[in-house]
């Protein structure tokens, strides 16, 4: 995240030749306007939602209107100050100061503030972010690194198409279409499979066109396949498919519980999506771009992907070790042993420690070029963690071991503790690797190319990654919580 | 004010004013502000500082609280409680409040820490760079020669004083490339490509300075070395001079001709990367020549090849030019087998005096069966055009190669120190030349008894990697004024290749230093090109040359002439 670069100013910085005061007044005026057609949401009157959206418009133009300069990046960024707005304000601070009825501390509590999550995401950060986003586009200011609209839309609707794959068998056999949750049933099986292969599509193709210039490697880009699967599922399924079948919007915990399976199947799809758009555009990249000797790196990927396969399978054995207890406790490591729910022994930790290795593994290979320090590598250790968390548990061992996966909320909710083992596996496994990758460079350093390559990875200040932690972690963990 | 104090000292005052928020999390007041001060002085001093980072600091704050929450809310408040974590769904959903606790505390620890960053960037100035300003004086040591001994101590020092730049160490090597010099014989051979076997200085060391050149002189009294000038593109050629407090003197060895100045002129060196070239070429130029020859008397000293010397070097290269010259000739319908000739002259009554006997006879006998004929007991007195002199026969051959003997270089001839009867520097246990200080010196170019046996090293890679690293173990522990340490190897063995898939090996059993393990034929083979495969320096190599020997397996030995022989 953080650079030694610094952000040029700290306030938007508008075009000299345009107006100004141009970008508050459109802010204040989206998410006024958004903000007020879900009032009913909100158990306002129509006015003081325009009031709350506009004021929530100004902050967010105040707070983050410079770091949206792309319509991905603001989205991402809305989408992170939504939810963190709805967690501190409604969700959190009112409650807790006020001592309503409404408050978290029962389930009852926390799922009546779920439609304001819904309308906080859909008409307050989406609206909001790509608006201030597209006006980013054409700030003059910064370095931006060059979109290309044709690779963005062919590869992404290819990734996307691909992606859509993962769920053939289950469309087959089940009619099971997670990515169409919301839409009445079409005329006919091979309707519906062109709709989704449709609705796949055009999820990939926008997840190019938005997210081009942010993803860097396949790490990052399935934390962005995460991030914006999530949004999708309160996007399509949620809002948008009701609409077209004229049935109306509900945003209830009791709707977002039905739909919960759609939830699971869209982060994996989203996944999916993130890692093969990713391999695909860092393909044209290493192909057509990195090929070229004028970018290459002193050391080639051949010797940096072993090393970072030998550092993964370290600290993923340390984060193994970590989690281990919890993972225990929670019944999950039993039943990777195939032990039912009794003491795994031996076995079980030595098959959870190799599981683990081979987790790391992958943590090397796909965050290597991720973190640069511990502020920057433990979140995105801890997004890991949670991916794996819908991918192991949720999907994966139930695969394995009964050949069906269960992704209803009730099977969320008796996963749910092991959501904490997996959270401090990530963020174990991505604090030795960093630690491994340190000692290994910190005399390399004073090599002028070593450090030069290290300068290149640092996210600059303004790119969107810590809005997307956020964002990620935040849903990934509060919907089971929630709908479960 | 030091990065880290400054940071932490931001992050513990940030965390303290965010820590009302824990309240909720964590009853306990002042178990909240410790844990707010302990979290905060932790995330700052993991934090690069960057200005007006508000955003991302509040973000990734938030993000943060979250598995803190997992961590602190959920699994170690109870356990600290002697409770056991309520380990289900709605165990865990109990803590939702605390959950909001731990984002608001994040969340406004980022955008505190961020404005105390920001006062303090703005009272104190910026942050200071992670750059130590380069204290003086400066040790310089320079280590002359990029053969084994020089490359390996050179990244031994690199290890020892990693970020101590205090040191600065500088590698002087007339090649700009680390020889490999076990497979060698092979490129002669044309089974691997020469630039395979070689690894870059400049690639393989990251803080050591480079420098191509040829010593002129070392003047042990002045503590600089004199570089021989380098030709420069506007014809001028001035010498560089390089002032050291530590020298270490790794310049290898150079053939010794026993005072033969015929032989030396006519024959071929075998210890560069361009000898092996040239002779591979030379070989191609002669099959060239014999195949137009259409008297079978002249071509006789064309396809006749005399190597001097049967030690590892010369029956290495006389199996692989054995076997390439064999090869080859399908390429030359007009030439006979019969006429290709491999001769191996050797001083000795046996082959491989550094093997056991056994082996040695195994290894001729060998060689033999593929057509190399040896002259034992002989030795060459002189050469000629088409002729080379034994002391009682004459071999009508062109092409001469001469390993049967090497001595240190002409520098090391020159300077004014205690050497040996071979001419190699004399150093005491700990690889520091005796009476001397500041100069130390291994590998071929130095005289050196092992610490524990009382024998002689022998001039090999084997014991000069191991020399490099005692070597800058000890030049650090001078720097610092630590006790150095004797040096002393067991040598673990040697492997010798003899022709197509046959090998000689002699392995020393662990703790023991008088029984060896032999092996021959095939077995042996593959050992040796799975230890020095894995001996080859860098990853990208390896892989070049398990793929050379993977064509040389389904393909014809290339013959193509390189350079230009005239």
């Amino acid at each position: 995240m953080h650079g030694s670069h610094d952000l040029p100013k700290s306030q938007p910085t508008s075009n000299p030749k345009t107006f100004p005061w141009i970008e508050p007044c459109v802010a204040v005026l989206v998410s006024g306007v958004c903000l007020m057609l879900g009032h009913t949401q909100l158990a306002t009157t129509p006015a003081d939602s325009f009031i709350f959206g506009a004021l929530l418009g100004l902050i967010f133009w105040w707070g983050f209107g410079n770091r949206a300069n792309s319509p991905g990046a603001g989205l991402i960024w809305g989408l992170g100050f939504a939810a963190l707005v709805w967690l501190l304000i409604p969700a959190g601070l009112l409650p807790l100061v006020t001592g309503t009825q409404r408050s978290m501390s029962t389930l009852s509590g926390a799922r009546s503030h779920f439609p304001e999550l819904v309308a906080y995401l859909v008409l307050l950060g989406m609206p909001l972010g790509l608006t201030l986003g597209i006006f980013g586009g054409f700030r003059s200011s910064g370095v931006k690194r060059k979109f290309h609209w044709g690779r963005a839309i062919v590869v992404g609707g290819f990734a996307g198409t691909l992606s859509g794959l993962v769920f053939s068998r289950w469309m087959y056999e089940g009619e099971f279409y997670p990515l169409l949750a919301g839409l009445p049933q079409l005329n006919s099986r091979s309707e519906m499979v062109g709709f989704h292969f449709l609705v796949a599509l055009l999820i990939g193709a926008s997840f190019g066109l938005l997210f081009q210039t942010d993803v860097r490697g396949l790490g990052s880009s399935m934390g962005w396949g995460l991030g914006f699967s999530i949004f999708c599922w309160f996007f399509g399924p949620l809002t948008l498919f009701p609409l077209l079948s004229g049935v109306g919007v509900d945003w209830s915990a009791d709707q977002g519980n039905a739909l919960f399976g759609s939830l699971v199947g869209h982060i994996i799809y989203g996944l999916i999506l993130g890692v093969i758009y990713a391999a695909i555009d860092r393909a044209w990249l290493k192909l057509f771009i990195q090929s070229d000797p004028l970018n290459r790196e002193p050391e080639g990927p051949g010797v940096n992907v072993l090393r970072s396969l030998s550092w993964g399978a370290l600290a993923g054995l340390a984060g193994g070790v970590a989690a281990g207890p919890v993972l225990l406790a929670t019944g999950v490591l039993p039943k990777l042993a195939g032990f039912g729910n009794g003491f795994p022994g031996l076995k079980g930790f030595v098959i959870h420690l190799t599981v683990s290795a081979l987790i790391g593994m992958m943590y090397g290979l796909l965050f290597r070029n991720e973190g640069s320090s511990l502020s920057v590598g433990v979140p995105w250790g801890c997004v890991f963690g949670l991916i794996w968390w819908y991918v192991g548990p949720m999907t994966l061992v139930p695969l394995l071991l009964t050949g069906v996966a269960d992704w209803s909320a009730n099977a969320a909710s008796a996963l749910l503790p092991s959501i904490i083992g997996h959270l401090l596996y990530g963020a174990a496994t991505a604090t030795v690797f960093l630690l491994l990758e340190h000692r290994y460079e910190r005399w390399l350093l004073l090599d002028p190319r070593n450090s030069a390559r290290e300068q290149r990875r640092m996210r600059p200040v303004g790119t969107p990654a810590p809005a997307l932690w956020f964002f990620a972690l935040a849903m990934g963990v509060l919907l089971p919580i929630l709908l479960g | 004010m030091k990065p880290y104090f400054r940071r932490a000292t931001i992050g513990i005052f940030a965390g303290a004013l965010s820590s009302p928020a824990l309240t909720y999390a964590i009853r306990n007041p002042v178990l909240a502000l410790l844990c707010g001060i302990f979290l905060g002085a932790l995330y700052a001093a993991s934090l690069r500082s960057a200005r007006s980072a508000y955003a991302e600091n509040l973000m990734t704050g938030a993000a943060l609280g979250i598995p803190l929450w997992g961590l602190i809310s959920v699994v170690a408040i109870p356990v600290s409680a002697g409770q056991m974590p309520e380990w289900n769904a709605e165990g865990m959903r109990a803590h939702l409040p605390a959950l909001v606790a731990w984002v608001l505390y994040g969340a406004l620890f980022g955008l505190i820490y961020q404005a105390f960053n920001d006062l303090a960037a703005a009272r104190w100035g910026a942050e200071a760079k992670a750059s130590v300003p380069v204290p003086s004086p400066l040790t310089h040591v320079v280590i002359l020669g990029g053969g084994f001994a020089g490359m390996k101590t050179a990244q031994c020092l690199e290890k020892e004083f990693q970020k101590n730049i205090s040191v600065r160490i500088t590698l002087v090597s007339e090649t700009n490339a680390l020889l490999f010099t076990p497979m060698l014989a092979e490129v002669a051979g044309s089974s691997l490509e020469p630039s395979h076997i070689s690894t870059p200085l400049r690639s393989s060391l990251h803080r050591t300075e480079f420098v191509r050149g040829r010593v002129r002189e070392i003047d042990l009294e002045k503590r600089c070395v004199l570089l021989e000038g380098m030709n420069s593109p506007d014809g001028t050629s001035e010498p560089r001079q390089i002032s050291y407090d530590q020298v270490v003197l790794a310049l290898g060895s150079v053939p010794n001709y026993l005072g033969m100045p015929n032989v030396e002129r006519r024959a071929f060196n075998f210890k560069s990367l361009l000898d092996a070239i040239r002779i591979r070429n030379y070989v191609i130029e002669m099959f060239e020549l014999a195949d137009r020859e259409p008297d079978a008397s002249r071509r006789a000293p064309l396809l006749t090849f005399v190597i001097a010397g049967g030690g590892f070097a010369g029956v290495e290269l006389a199996g692989a030019l054995n076997d390439f010259a064999h090869g080859i000739l399908a390429d030359y319908p007009n030439l006979n087998r019969d006429e290709v000739r491999v001769v191996l002259v050797h001083a000795g009554d046996r082959i491989l005096p550094e093997l056991s006997e056994s082996l040695g006879r195994y290894a001729q006998a060998k060689m033999e069966e593929r057509g190399v004929q040896f002259r034992l007991n002989a030795r060459v007195r002189d050469a000629h055009p088409g002729i080379v002199v034994l002391q009682d026969e004459e071999i009508r051959s062109e092409t001469l190669v001469w390993t049967a003997g090497t001595t240190p270089s002409t520098v090391i001839k020159a300077l004014n120190v205690e050497k040996d009867k071979r001419g190699a520097v004399k150093v005491d246990a700990n690889l520091s030349v005796c009476g001397r200080p500041g100069l130390w010196a291994l590998g071929d170019c130095a005289a050196i008894t092992d610490a524990k046996s009382g024998r002689a090293c022998p001039p090999t890679a084997q014991f000069a990697l191991r020399e490099a690293a005692t070597l800058a173990s000890n030049l650090a522990a001078h720097l610092a004024g630590q006790p150095s340490k004797e040096f002393h190897f067991d040598s673990m063995g040697a492997l010798c290749v003899i022709g197509h898939q046959t090998a000689c090996a002699e392995l020393t059993v662990p703790f023991s230093r008088t029984r060896a393990l032999r092996f021959s034929g095939l077995f042996a083979w593959l050992m040796w090109r799975g230890i020095y495969l894995s001996k080859l320096p860098g990853l990208e190599r390896k892989i070049r040359v398990l793929f050379d020997w993977t064509v040389e397996l389904f393909f014809p030995r290339d013959i193509v002439q390189t350079i230009d022989l005239k």
